[in-house]
C-alpha cells in the first residue's frame, strides 16, 4: 500500500482525473472530498462489501427453490392501491 | 436456452454488479405463472465460479414494498442517461429462502434500467438505512 501524509485542505490524484481531498481532520475522523468521472462509481468500502456478499449469495438459486417462489404472491394488505 | 428466449431485450450493466465486475449482459425472463411478480435476471456472461452465467431472482419493489421509493443518484442517472422517473425500470434481486416464505429482497442495493435504451445499472443507497435482506412477506 502507498502511504502519503497529507493536511487538511491537500490533496492527492489518482490518474489524470480523480482528485481526493482531506477536508477536515477531527479527532478520529476525516472528512473526505471525491472528485471523479461519473464512470467511476465511489462507495463506502463496508457498504460495497455487504452488496457484494448479497449478490453472491443471492445468485443462481437452485431451480426448486424456484417452483415454491413463483407462487408466492405480495400479501393483499401490503399490497399498493 | 430456447429461441424465444434469446429474442428478448437484453440489458447492458456497463459497470457490472457488485460481486461480478465482469458479467454485464443480462436478459429478463419471466418466472412462473403470468400472475407471478417474480422474473429472473439471467446473465449472457459467465462469472467465476458460474461458467454457465448467473441468474437473480428479481421482482417489482413496489408490489412487496408500497413505500419503497429509493432516491437515485445524478450519477446512476447520468449514466443511464434518465431524463425523468418514467425513463426508469425498478427491479430488486430477491434471496430465495428455504422455505421461501423466508425470501429476502435486496432493498440497498435496487437495479435500475433505462426503459428505452436497456442500460442498467445496480445502486448503492449507502445512507438509506434500507437494508440487503428485508423480508418479502411478514414472518408468521
Amino acid at each position: 500500500m502507498l502511504v502519503l501524509t497529507r493536511r487538511a485542505n491537500q490533496s492527492i490524484m489518482i490518474g489524470a482525473d480523480v482528485v481526493v481531498t482531506v477536508l477536515e481532520v477531527r479527532g478520529d475522523q476525516v472528512r473526505i472530498g471525491i472528485d471523479a468521472p461519473r464512470s467511476i462509481s465511489v462507495h463506502r468500502e463496508e457498504v460495497f462489501r455487504e452488496l457484494e456478499a448479497a449478490n453472491r449469495a443471492a445468485a443462481s438459486p437452485a431451480s426448486g427453490a424456484l417452483e415454491g417462489l413463483a407462487a408466492l404472491r405480495p400479501p393483499p394488505e401490503r399490497r399498493s392501491p | 436456452m430456447s429461441t424465444v428466449e434469446e429474442q428478448l431485450p437484453e440489458l447492458h450493466f456497463a459497470g457490472g454488479l457488485p460481486g461480478f465486475p465482469d458479467v454485464r449482459r443480462f436478459v429478463l425472463v419471466r418466472l412462473g405463472d403470468e400472475l407471478s411478480p417474480f422474473s429472473v435476471l439471467r446473465s449472457l456472461d459467465d462469472a467465476p465460479e458460474h461458467p454457465d452465467g448467473i441468474e437473480f431472482v428479481v421482482t417489482h419493489p413496489g408490489l412487496f414494498f408500497p413505500g419503497y421509493e429509493p432516491e437515485i443518484d445524478d450519477d446512476i442517472a447520468g449514466r443511464l442517461e434518465l431524463a425523468s422517473a418514467d425513463d426508469a425500470l425498478l427491479l430488486v434481486i430477491v434471496t430465495v429462502g428455504d422455505p421461501v416464505a423466508a425470501s429476502t429482497a435486496n432493498l440497498l442495493g435496487p437495479i435500475v434500467v433505462n426503459r428505452h435504451t436497456r442500460a442498467a445499472a445496480q445502486a448503492v443507497l449507502g445512507n438509506s438505512g434500507y437494508a440487503t435482506r428485508e423480508a418479502l412477506v411478514p414472518t408468521p
